[in-house]
């Protein structure tokens, strides 16, 4: 089957002749299959956020291409979404609307929306905060929120920028076993970048490795652990830390060649 | 507010007042300065001859006027170079030199253009608030949280879907702001048009009793002046109170 991204020959780099360039990613060969949960991680500094925004469509590398469903990205495709570290709500609007605003942008049918609110409202247990603004929720219920409204919109591809970074642990650990139990249902492609490697692989099929300035895949790594996973209790396997100990490895090893 | 404040207020506002009116009675004379007592007499003439609300009606309707094509000018101007930034930083220092002018200089000019009627006030009042207006929704957009534009755009929002959303509603307390500034400019816009020509006006009635030396007659005007602003800046604050707290845009429950 042919694979849902790809991204073939991937540089960007930042800045002006003048003040002298900056790569950010060099050279990243990439696929996705349909249905697959990817995750990237890397230090601050590999292009990870970058690789995302091109993926998107926010950006244009400048070298190399990125096809999904074998078409060329050159702006914002549709079936697209993207989940920021920060909520990046509407201040002014209530839970129930910025979760609407998915629906709007997805363009569905005026009726059918305010059941499908509902709908999303119960599934995130923000039931009783219709009404509420951004402004009276925790981080945590305002992610949820950010969410809700992705959910809504309906992607066939979720580009997520370090969702939960900003999050406390166990409100971090609970909005990925959210994450993942949705996703299990629905089985959407996902590309999920983080700088937090037990996350990553309680979360993904497969992890990668970039290494920073410039960004590069170093390595990836096949996360072989059973589905349906139970994002909590899985890191109590032995499995799990075996696998989170090689990332580790594969991760010092790139500090090492950078302080060296 | 609370009863002592406004307690002390009026005694404050009363002793002014009887110091006026002694200072008029028996030491400078109400040639000078008129007195308290004049003044609520020559006020309560013009109420019953209608000839108070004959002159606030222009004073005030020139402001409005203005006023809105001020806001309306200025907040689309500010959107347009909020959307196109490189042509905002081109013309960027035409603008600080036309907000750096002072612009009440521009009157004689109005008049001479426009004639002593309705136009040259508006086009005065105007060319005092609409910068306020285009320099504060520049600043609202900038204040636009980066994120919220980029996720816009990943779900391919059209852009009338973005002003009406995003835009708008950030720039809404940026422009009241940028009203309340401009009530008083407009304020001055439209008397500075009356001192200098007009046959009608507050400011009109002003200039007219201060040529006849008629002391009385310019403090009734001020006085009248004052109880507009006050009145207009509190028609503001209801306005804003009631669009703030509908939307409750400063997200504070």
């Amino acid at each position: 089957m042919a694979p849902k991204l790809s991204i073939e020959q991937v540089s960007m780099e930042y800045g002006s002749k003048r003040l002298g360039r900056t790569k950010v990613l060099d050279t990243i060969d990439l696929t996705l299959a349909d249905g697959e949960f990817l995750a990237i991680v890397g230090p601050s500094g590999s292009g990870k956020s970058t690789l995302l925004k091109l993926i998107s469509g926010l950006e244009r590398p400048t070298a190399g291409r990125i096809l999904l469903d074998g078409e060329s990205v050159t702006a914002p495709p549709p079936g697209v979404g993207f989940m920021f570290q920060r909520d990046a709500l509407l201040p002014w609007a209530t839970v129930a609307e910025n979760i609407d605003v998915g629906h709007e942008l997805a363009g569905i049918p005026r009726e059918e929306r305010p059941d499908r609110v509902a709908a999303l409202i119960r599934l995130l247990g923000l039931g009783g905060f219709e009404r509420h603004y951004p402004a009276a929720l925790s981080g945590g219920m305002r992610q949820r929120v950010s969410l809700g409204r992705l959910l809504a919109y309906g992607p066939q591809l979720y580009l997520m920028d370090e969702p939960f970074g900003a999050l406390d642990a166990q409100t971090k650990l609970l909005m990925g076993q959210e994450l993942l139990r949705i996703w299990t249902t629905h089985r959407k492609s996902v590309v999920f970048v983080t700088h937090d490697i037990d996350e990553a692989v309680a979360l993904s099929d497969r992890v990668v490795i970039m290494s920073s300035r410039p960004g590069r895949i170093k390595t990836e790594v096949a996360i072989d652990l059973p589905r349906p996973r139970d994002a909590r209790r899985i890191r109590r396997t032995a499995e799990f830390r075996d696998i989170a100990d090689l990332l580790w490895r594969e991760l010092m090893g790139e500090d090492e060649e950078v302080s060296a | 507010m609370n009863f002592r404040d406004a307690a002390i207020r009026l005694v404050i506002l009363v002793a002014i007042l009887a110091a006026w009116q002694y200072a008029a009675d028996r030491v400078i004379g109400t040639f000078w300065i008129s007195s308290p007592s004049l003044i609520a007499e020559r006020l309560w003439l013009l109420h019953r001859n209608g000839d108070l609300y004959w002159h606030a009606e222009m004073t005030v309707w020139q402001a409005f006027v203005g006023l809105v094509f001020g806001l309306v000018v200025g907040v689309a101007l500010g959107l347009l170079l909020g959307a196109m930034p490189r042509v905002a930083s081109i013309v960027d220092p035409f603008i600080m030199a036309l907000y750096s002018l002072p612009r009440v200089a521009l009157a004689p000019l109005f008049i001479l253009w426009f004639g002593i009627g309705l136009l040259s006030k508006v086009v005065m009042v105007f060319s005092l608030v609409f910068i306020v207006f285009v320099l504060n929704t520049m600043n609202g957009l900038r204040e636009i949280d980066r994120d919220l534009i980029s996720l816009m755009r990943t779900m391919r929002a059209p852009w009338p879907y973005v002003i009406r959303k995003v835009q708008l509603p950030s720039v809404v307390p940026w422009v009241f702001a940028a009203l309340r500034i401009s009530i008083g400019l407009a304020m001055i816009g439209s008397v500075l048009g009356e001192l200098l020509g007009a046959n009608r006006g507050l400011g009109w009635y002003i200039e007219d009793a201060g040529g006849k030396l008629d002391t009385t007659g310019v403090f009734a005007g001020l006085v009248a002046l004052m109880i507009v602003a006050v009145l207009a800046n509190e028609i503001v604050k209801l306005l804003e109170r009631w669009a703030l707290g509908a939307g409750r845009r400063q997200g504070v429950e």
